[in-house]
């Protein structure tokens, strides 16, 4: 039993499934809000899921996912900016769950993966979630 | 445990897949199929091919949502003018 996949089973079912649920229905905000949220969660999925199955090279998968999804998310404001609306619902989740999120991953597995170049990839994707979540919130805030 | 996760990944896959169809207006469609990349892409990284769920990340979450939009953008646009 990995605790690892345990967390990143129970952050799939329990996160991306809620996720999508939100981006299937309601107003053009939320469902962009409930995409950005889904980008956020499947880059910790990924770390875990790296963690987990004991392949630092899984990590990249990560990288990739915090530099990509704040840009995708961009691309929906930008592209539904007149449908989207003000403050569209569950903005206010977003800064919570990067600022809890990202840090409740990323720390426990520099602990796990000593100092070292792996433990400074995992510390600048934790940099780039919250960079990524403060830039898509202001843009999906201001619609 | 490795069992569960892929039931959860597949089980995901298949539900944004099915959303996906079901959606009428198309820039909300693009919405759950970035999702669908997404989720194909912890698909395949359940399934130990993280190269493949990389191409997917680059393709699906950012590249194909944009080049709907813009198609929906310009056929909107065209319709305005007529």
């Amino acid at each position: 039993m990995n605790w690892w996949l345990a967390a990143a089973c129970a952050l799939v079912a329990g996160g991306l499934g809620p996720c999508l649920w939100g981006a299937a229905r309601g107003p053009a905000g939320g469902r962009v809000v409930a995409q950005n949220m889904a980008t956020l969660l499947l880059c910790l999925v990924l770390l875990l899921l790296s963690q987990g199955y004991g392949r630092p090279s899984y990590v990249d998968l990560a990288l990739v996912v915090a530099v990509l999804g704040p840009a995708g998310t961009l691309v929906f404001t930008r592209l539904l900016g007149d449908e989207m609306g003000e403050r569209p619902p569950g903005t206010r989740l977003l800064t919570p769950a990067v600022l809890v999120g990202a840090p409740a991953t990323v720390v426990p597995m520099c602990i796990a993966a000593g100092p070292g170049r792996a433990a400074a990839k995992l510390v600048l994707i934790g940099v780039l979630l919250i960079a990524g979540g403060a830039v898509t919130s202001r843009a999906v805030r201001r619609g | 445990m490795d069992d569960a996760l892929v039931v959860a990944a597949l089980l995901l896959v298949a539900a944004a897949a099915t959303v996906a169809v079901f959606q009428r207006d198309p820039a909300r469609q693009a919405i759950v199929l970035s999702l669908l990349g997404l989720a194909l892409a912890v698909l395949f990284t359940v399934l130990q091919a993280p190269d493949v769920g990389l191409a997917q990340l680059a393709v699906g979450s950012a590249v194909t949502p944009l080049m709907i939009l813009l198609a929906v953008r310009k056929v909107r646009r065209k319709g305005h003018r007529k």
